[in-house]
């Protein structure tokens, strides 16, 4: 009897110690493979109001989010874009999107997010396109964007963000900017990259009107200019 | 009474959103318009543009348009035209004015000939490229292109362009690519500052340029208009 007590013993024991290496090296497995990308995005979900249920196929358990809906991936299983253009989500963006490091596109655009952009949106180092417009966006245009270095479209127009505009963007090889219909103030650049954007990038601000052009070192040809001193 | 001021209230309300949305759709018609006259400018002998379809009444419907480029991509709203090496035909087409927030204009490679409109400067007033190199253009380079203030690249080169260079175009403060090579052009070149420094190449194959990187306009026959 003793004897048999002692096998039944040694068997539930080694029934739970085998469970619990299968839990723990299940762990171990989903730990390695769930990366921080999924998580990042999930902390961005928690952030939302999605009334559409554009995210439902966020599930936080799944090993990478490269099958969730509105998410594209790499060969590596890495986020390459993030697709929410037009999906009815309020809340706000979260910092935590800079663990996403190989973003190339990021679109959010005609939603009604709030809140203000995040420094470390400025961590984004392949990011090749910004779509944040037609939002409920406030605060300053984060400097730190300056240093994307790969990115060639930014539209934050259609929100409220005030502040001045970064010079740090001049150094942004931006081909495609918009920033108007927001409440800007301060100088419109004119130098680098900014030297392509003309009076449309940043209508409807309150910004102060620069000149074309530095002046022409002549002085025999006067310049007559009709545009307004503010924009 | 208080119906009386509700009804207002409604009217009121029905007028503003009338007026709202025209608006909005103003700068559409404007864009579809503007897309409409080039089809019609035009012979299209490649069919390009019979592929632009103006039944879609979605906005965004133009963006998917060949050689359109949109600021959004859910708004008729045209940020360049690139109908380069299309084999097209025909005159410069003025409509393009009611693309109101175009900022690049690349026509070259076709067979358009005609004259450059003398009010360019004011059908393209915020293009930062203006290309209509190796075209069929006639006549002389319009004095209103020294209006277009954003311009970073004009291209005229490869056309059968006369006359003088209007000297205003120095004024152009962002201009860093210049060329008017092989034309009929004659007089003396503009005085560039900045950007674009001063090289012979801009100004290669014409009749009788003078002036900065050229040989010097010393005889009379260089100061003729």
């Amino acid at each position: 009897m003793r004897s048999n007590e002692m096998g039944r013993l040694k068997l539930v024991f080694s029934d739970v110690f085998s469970f619990l290496c299968l839990i723990f090296v299940m762990g171990f497995v989903l730990r390695v493979s769930a990366n921080g990308e999924g998580d990042a995005l999930n902390a961005f979900k928690l952030s939302l109001v999605d009334p559409n249920n554009a995210l439902e196929s966020w599930n936080s358990l799944l090993m990478n989010p490269c099958t969730w809906f509105h998410i594209t991936c790499d060969g590596n299983d890495s986020v390459v874009r993030v697709d929410l253009g037009n999906a009815n989500l309020s809340g706000k963006l979260v910092p935590q999107l800079d663990q996403l490091k190989n973003l190339r596109y990021l679109e959010l655009y005609s939603n009604n997010i709030s809140g203000t952009i995040p420094k470390r949106f400025g961590n984004l180092k392949n990011l090749e396109s910004l779509d944040l417009y037609s939002n409920s966006l406030s605060g300053p245009i984060p400097d730190t964007l300056g240093k994307l270095t790969k990115l060639t479209t930014l539209r934050l127009n259609n929100n409220s963000l005030s502040g001045t505009i970064p010079m740090s963007l001049t150094t942004v090889p931006l081909q495609l900017l918009d920033l108007s219909n927001n409440l800007l103030t301060g100088v419109i650049p004119v130098n680098g990259s900014f030297s392509l954007f003309t009076p449309i990038s940043f209508a409807n601000n309150r910004l102060r009107n620069s000149p074309s052009a530095p002046p022409p070192q002549r002085t025999d040809t006067p310049r007559t200019s009709s545009v307004p001193p503010y924009i | 009474m208080l119906r009386n001021r509700a009804v207002d209230c409604l009217v009121a309300g029905f007028v503003v959103m009338l007026l709202s949305c025209k608006s909005f759709t103003f700068a559409a018609e404007s864009d579809l318009s503007c897309l409409r006259s080039i089809k019609k400018s035009f012979q299209d002998p490649n069919k390009y543009l019979t592929s632009w379809d103006f039944s879609s009444r979605s906005e965004g419907a133009i963006c998917r348009f060949i050689g359109i480029i949109c600021w959004h991509p859910d708004e008729n709203s045209v940020l360049s035209i690139n109908l380069s090496n299309m084999g097209l035909k025909g005159q410069f087409p003025t409509g393009i004015k009611n693309c109101t927030s175009l900022t690049g204009l690349d026509l070259s490679f076709n067979q358009i000939s005609g004259e450059i409109p003398t009010n360019v400067g004011s059908i393209v007033p915020f293009a930062t490229t203006l290309d209509l190199s190796s075209n069929k253009f006639t006549g002389r380079i319009p004095k209103s292109i020294a209006n277009i203030s954003y311009l970073n690249v004009l291209k005229l080169d490869h056309n059968q362009l006369s006359g003088q260079i209007p000297p205003e175009l120095s004024l152009l403060g962002r201009l860093r690519e210049f060329s008017v090579a092989s034309n009929l052009l004659i007089g003396a070149v503009p005085k560039f500052g900045g950007k674009l420094g001063n090289k012979a190449d801009m100004y290669a194959n014409n009749t009788g340029l003078c002036g900065g990187p050229l040989k010097p306009c010393s005889s009379t026959s260089d100061k003729l208009r």
